[in-house]
């Protein structure tokens, strides 16, 4: 059975006093300096800031991030491993010297320093994300969204979507056994085979799949939704001020340090190379 | 509003299909209908399969033609507080839907939020209600259902019958005139199934409440209810008082439209048909018994009956499956600890115990869709884990509650067909074997159609003839009778019959006790993942404990016949020859 839950956990730390908004424009403007950041060191910075965010200002054990975070250790691995042998000179943020010789390539501190800053990059996206998916009410956010002007239904989308997700995977799980059961594609080659069961499985989920998202459509109509152009909401949402002017603080950082790194004078991508 | 201000009018009502594209209007699904329902009743819609009866609700609600389209004609009127009857024209579809609401039968098809507060609260952000309102109004509609205490817990984490109590309580805190249940019992064990029905009998009692319900297997809600509509051939006929139905159209909606009845009613018709009759007829046990003692004073009278159930059934038989000491988790979840049973070949075998037990994951071990924690499963003396699966799953054939999801064909004889060509037979035999199985299933004149668009219940017919068309040693079905009617019930139940006397070993997993009291040979019990029984249906109706531990009640009839008789009963006919040989000497 497919199990995907509410990641959402109570408390009353800093990032859950903060608005939706307010987390969703910092996590946007990490998200955008550690994308678009080529140097290593604001690459570390970051990482110890997310870190540092993670351990003392969501109030969630570390286990919990560790639960999920764990998937993309292998990921974050490959990064660290295998990116630099196909370094090109994307990034100045190492020097030339070789650092380790391998039977494949001898690699350089910036071929190294590159693998360590896509793998910081997405460690740091990662613990971002989680961040907010831990200390964020969905329900929140679409109150706190559509407070800002953005339409309810549309912004209530994404909670729709964690409510189907499970029943969707759950459908495609049973359909593939179904496949295995009465051996879908029989006496064909394995390629064939596979096709096939694509074939049918993409067909059996688009009309069970309709199915079910019409039943659910009219479940929500049923229920008035849609029925005024706004509602009301039942929870408070939390609105910290401190949270707040961090949140804008780091935003007006972040747009300068993006200015800076695609002045091309300051730019330390050699695009020529 | 008094008792007799009828709440909803229906006045020469008539409803079309919407055709598809190109093609013309097709008859008419409802014609001329016309009918009045009083404020607070507990109205019955009975009517056979595929009579109209879900398309009747969705049409009260307004859900057609409004939202699948289709053409009406006719008036339906809505009692408001302050005007008294008005049309529902007057009226927007999301103020309809504030004073007749309906719940679906299955409670997932209508969760929308993440948590109980959110699903319950959903519909009153929606309509503007206050915060503070919606918030006296969760917590008066999640007692109301018996979930206090539930209001932050997630909807994921609910069992079936919980998550069916909250989008009933999610309805109730609309305040709507009049709900519509279109068969809201049906996912649930006996255990839910109770929890369901004495929420309704509050919510009627504590809000004066009209509650109209759709519903197959009517033992627990027949004697509750104030009246019965008949949907049938484009008319809905009543309302009818239960007693009124009953004995105006006696055994003849369960012989000619494969309507369930009570099973008290049941015996009293059939003593009525063989010339004894016990007076008004009896809508429960209680009044069966009252007439009976009328005739019979010295109740209860002595019968053998436990004696020919267990000379009939052969308990020698080789075991087909194997279980041994099977554990077997979800992450951390312990879904079945230990469980050791074997199903015989000539055996129907049923699974029975409350939804989350682990009777579906026990049944995905048999043709190893999963495969044990720990412990041993043995098909045929292998276990599961030497064959190759398409192999196994030859020998042991799933059928899923939801026949849709087994369909892998285009066309209905494609279905049967491709079972056929992986024994290897040639393409005349195929079809030769094809065309034969279609007309066991009376499904050959839907030969060329798709799968997809058959009744549920030809769609169950297909599903069971595909996977059993290869002759699989084991057939294991999950709820095999899942909304069929009464006569699609036995017709499937015979054709499981004739599987076992072939020599398969036939294991259905069920809710439904008058069907394991009428064709299970023997019955497994499992109680949080442990087996708590495996004997005869009649002796696990005995064992007060076992019933208790796992949340299950015998049937009606073992039930009522434990007062007229010494040995109890587990189906009607012995009780009815048994009563008429008594007061006929």
């Amino acid at each position: 059975m497919a199990r995907v839950e509410l990641s959402f956990k109570k408390g009353s730390s800093l990032f859950h006093q903060m608005t939706p908004f307010a987390k969703l424009l910092f996590i946007l403007s990490i998200s955008f300096v550690a994308i678009f950041n080529t140097n290593i060191y604001v690459g570390v910075g970051l990482f110890f800031l997310c870190l540092f965010i993670v351990c003392f200002c969501t109030g969630v054990p570390l286990k919990q991030y560790w639960a999920l975070g764990k998937i993309i250790i292998p990921f974050i691995l490959i990064l660290a491993v295998v990116f630099p042998f196909f370094y090109g000179g994307q990034a100045t943020v190492g020097s030339d010297t070789i650092a380790i010789r391998t039977p494949f390539k001898d690699l350089t501190w910036a071929a190294l320093g590159f693998g360590a800053l896509l793998s910081l990059r997405f460690l740091s996206l990662a613990m971002v994300g989680l961040s907010f998916a831990f200390t964020t009410h969905p329900t929140d956010m679409v109150q706190n969204l559509s407070r800002r002007g953005w339409d309810y239904r549309l912004v209530h989308a994404p909670v729709l979507g964690l409510v189907l997700f499970p029943v969707f995977l759950e459908l495609g799980r049973e359909i593939s056994i179904t496949q295995r059961i009465r051996d879908l594609g029989q006496n064909t080659n394995w390629l064939k085979r596979k096709w096939i069961r694509i074939k049918h499985l993409a067909f059996a989920m688009l009309v069970l799949g309709l199915r079910n998202g019409q039943t659910q459509a009219m479940a929500l109509d049923i229920r008035g939704y849609g029925a005024h152009k706004t509602r009301t909401f039942m929870r408070e949402v939390p609105r910290h001020r401190v949270g707040e002017i961090f949140a804008w603080l780091f935003f007006a950082l972040s747009v300068g340090y993006l200015i800076y790194e695609f002045n091309p004078d300051t730019m330390q991508w050699n695009i020529e190379h | 509003m008094n008792s007799k201000t009828p709440v909803l009018v229906l006045e020469k009502y008539s409803f079309w299909f919407k055709p598809p594209a190109g093609q013309p209007e097709g008859p008419p699904a409802f014609l001329d209908v016309s009918f009045e329902i009083e404020a607070g009743s507990f109205v019955l819609i009975l009517g056979r399969s595929g009579s109209g009866k879900s398309t009747l609700a969705l049409n009260l609600v307004g859900i057609y033609p409004d939202y699948f389209g289709g053409r009406n004609k006719g008036k339906v009127f809505f009692n408001d507080k302050q005007k008294g009857l008005i049309n529902r024209r007057e009226l927007v579809a999301a103020e309809r839907f504030r004073r007749v609401n309906m719940l679906f039968q299955n409670p997932e098809d209508q969760i929308v939020t993440l948590t109980v507060e959110e699903e319950v609260g959903f519909a009153l952000e929606n309509y503007l209600v206050a915060p503070i309102e919606i918030h006296r109004r969760i917590d008066q509609a999640l007692e109301l259902v018996g979930l206090t205490g539930f209001r932050g817990r997630q909807m994921l984490q609910l069992s079936g019958g919980e998550k069916q109590r909250v989008a009933l309580a999610a309805m109730l805190a609309l305040e709507p005139s009049v709900l519509i249940l279109d068969e809201p019992t049906s996912n649930l064990d006996p255990a839910g199934t109770a929890d369901v029905l004495a929420v309704i009998d509050r919510i009627r009692k504590d809000l004066g409440l009209t509650v109209m319900m759709v519903e197959h297997e009517i033992d627990e809600v027949f004697d509750r209810v104030d009246c019965i509509l008949l949907v049938e051939d484009q008319k809905v006929l009543g309302p009818f008082t239960p007693r009124e139905f009953i004995e105006e159209h006696g055994l003849y909606v369960r012989d000619n439209m494969g309507l369930w009845i009570p099973q008290a009613s049941e015996v009293a018709l059939e003593l009525l048909a063989l010339g004894t009759n016990l007076g008004p007829i009896p809508l429960n046990g209680s009044e069966l018994i009252a007439a009976i003692e009328k005739l019979i004073p010295d109740l209860p009278f002595l019968v053998t009956t436990k004696k020919k159930i267990e000379d009939e059934t052969d308990l020698s038989s080789s075991p087909a499956i194997e279980v041994r000491d099977v554990c077997f988790s979800y992450d951390d979840h312990e879904v079945l600890k230990g469980v050791t049973f074997s199903a015989r070949r000539n055996e129907l075998l049923a699974i029975v115990g409350q939804n989350g037990s682990g009777k579906s994951t026990l049944a995905s071990l048999f043709n190893g869709i999963q495969q044990p924690s720990s412990g041993i499963v043995l098909v045929d003396g292998i276990t599961t884990t030497e064959y190759d699966f398409s192999q196994l799953a030859k020998r042991v054939s799933h059928i899923f509650q939801v026949p849709e999801k087994q369909f892998v064909c285009s066309t209905v004889y494609d279905e049967i067909a491709h079972g056929l060509r992986a024994l290897g037979l040639t393409e005349a035999e195929v079809d030769e074997q094809t065309i034969e199985f279609l007309e066991t299933v009376r499904l050959l004149d839907r030969r060329d159609a798709s799968p997809y668009v058959l009744s549920h219940g030809q769609k169950r017919r297909l599903s069971v003839a595909a996977m059993v068309v290869g002759k699989p040693e084991v057939v294991v079905l999950d709820e095999p009778t899942f909304g069929q009617d009464y006569h699609q019930a036995r017709n499937l139940m015979q054709l499981l019959r004739q599987l076992a006397d072939d020599g398969a070993a036939v294991i259905f997993i069920t809710h439904d006790m008058r069907l394991v009291a009428e064709y299970a040979d023997r019955s497994v019990v499992l109680c949080n993942g442990e087996i708590v029984f495996d004997g005869l249906p009649y002796d696990l109706f005995s064992d007060q404990d076992v019933l208790e531990h796992a949340r299950l009640k015998p049937p009606p009839v073992y039930e009522f016949s434990t007062s007229l008789s010494e040995e109890p009963v587990l189906t009607t006919p012995p009780l009815v020859q048994m009563i008429h040989e008594k007061i006929n000497g």
